[in-house]
């Protein structure tokens, strides 16, 4: 950590715009997806069975969102290992069909140090077509803040 | 039809529900524990990066799974002919999970029924009381078209 005056943030310490380069994830082929079933215990028939997500009304089993929303921990620790995620929320918007990835990104939305070094980042998932499937907001804090055990 | 009456499918279950036509279900505290296998495994297949010595973010969702969670979102998605689609997820940690830690899940589901979904809360805390994670999983459910009705 660099030094800096009391009460300001250090030189590194992201600010308000700041981006978080983006990053792909995927393609997320039908055998991830039976990967990702088994070790999540998430079998939902409609992730695996082409029939199932036909009768639902889609032209092929979609990839599970948790499996995407998972992503994005790998792209802030990426960016950078002094975070903590205290807080993440995402919906779900489209579905990406199995075959497909998807490309994360984030940006920083509102950063403070004082009473507590956190950050609120937007974060944002986009398929094949560059459309948005999911919407997400996190919440950082710094591994040294004393909430973190 | 909608998804199945939550105080049906608790009374089937053998729980007790909340007076109320649409009141949570409140599950019996289970048990867990982050083994290191199951973590190591998560986190290889979501593209987790390290070495599985820490529990990934997203990983507590797996305990929806367990047979009596599962079980009662069977229940409540109303049985053949329906299936949950994940619609929004939160996770909120006030410490992180460890690996071979034990954790306790206090789980609730309610359900709504305009449109049909059910939204479950989930805490993890420690064998000690001390909460560290709050879920909330909202899964809206759909009702499957079958051939002869397309």
């Amino acid at each position: 950590m660099i030094d800096a005056a009391p009460g300001a943030p250090p030189p590194d310490w992201p600010r308000a715009g700041d981006e978080i380069g983006a990053q792909n994830f995927g393609p997320f082929a039908q055998e991830a997806l039976a990967r990702y079933a088994a070790v999540s215990g998430d079998d939902n028939p409609l992730h695996l069975d082409p029939e199932a997500a036909k009768a639902a009304g889609l032209a092929g089993p979609p990839v599970h969102g948790m499996l995407m929303l998972s992503c994005f921990e790998p792209l802030i620790m990426g960016w950078r290992r002094d975070l903590f995620i205290s807080r993440l929320s995402a919906k779900f918007l489209r579905p990406v069909l199995a075959g497909d990835g998807i490309r994360v990104m984030g940006r920083v939305l509102r950063s403070a140090w004082v009473p507590k070094p956190e950050l609120i980042l937007r974060l944002t998932a986009r398929g094949r077509s560059d459309d948005l499937v999911i919407l997400a907001e996190a919440v950082v804090q710094h591994k040294n803040a004393n909430l973190i055990s | 039809m909608t998804a199945c009456d939550p105080a049906q499918a608790a009374a089937a279950s053998g729980l007790a529900p909340e007076p109320g036509e649409n009141a949570p279900v409140r599950l019996p505290a289970i048990e867990v524990r982050t083994e290191p296998d199951e973590v190591t495994g998560f986190l290889r297949e979501t593209g987790g990066i390290g070495t599985g010595d820490f529990v990934p973010l997203t990983f507590p969702f797996r305990w929806l799974a367990l047979p009596a969670i599962r079980g009662l979102i069977l229940q409540l998605t109303g049985g053949e002919g329906f299936l949950p689609v994940h619609e929004s997820q939160s996770f909120a940690y006030e410490r992180s999970l460890h690996i071979n830690t034990d954790y306790v899940l206090d789980v609730e589901i309610e359900a709504s029924e305009k449109p049909p979904r059910l939204i479950l809360k989930m805490v993890v805390s420690t064998a000690g009381g001390e909460i560290c994670a709050r879920l909330e999983t909202v899964l809206r459910i759909v009702r499957l078209v079958a051939e002869t009705d397309i």
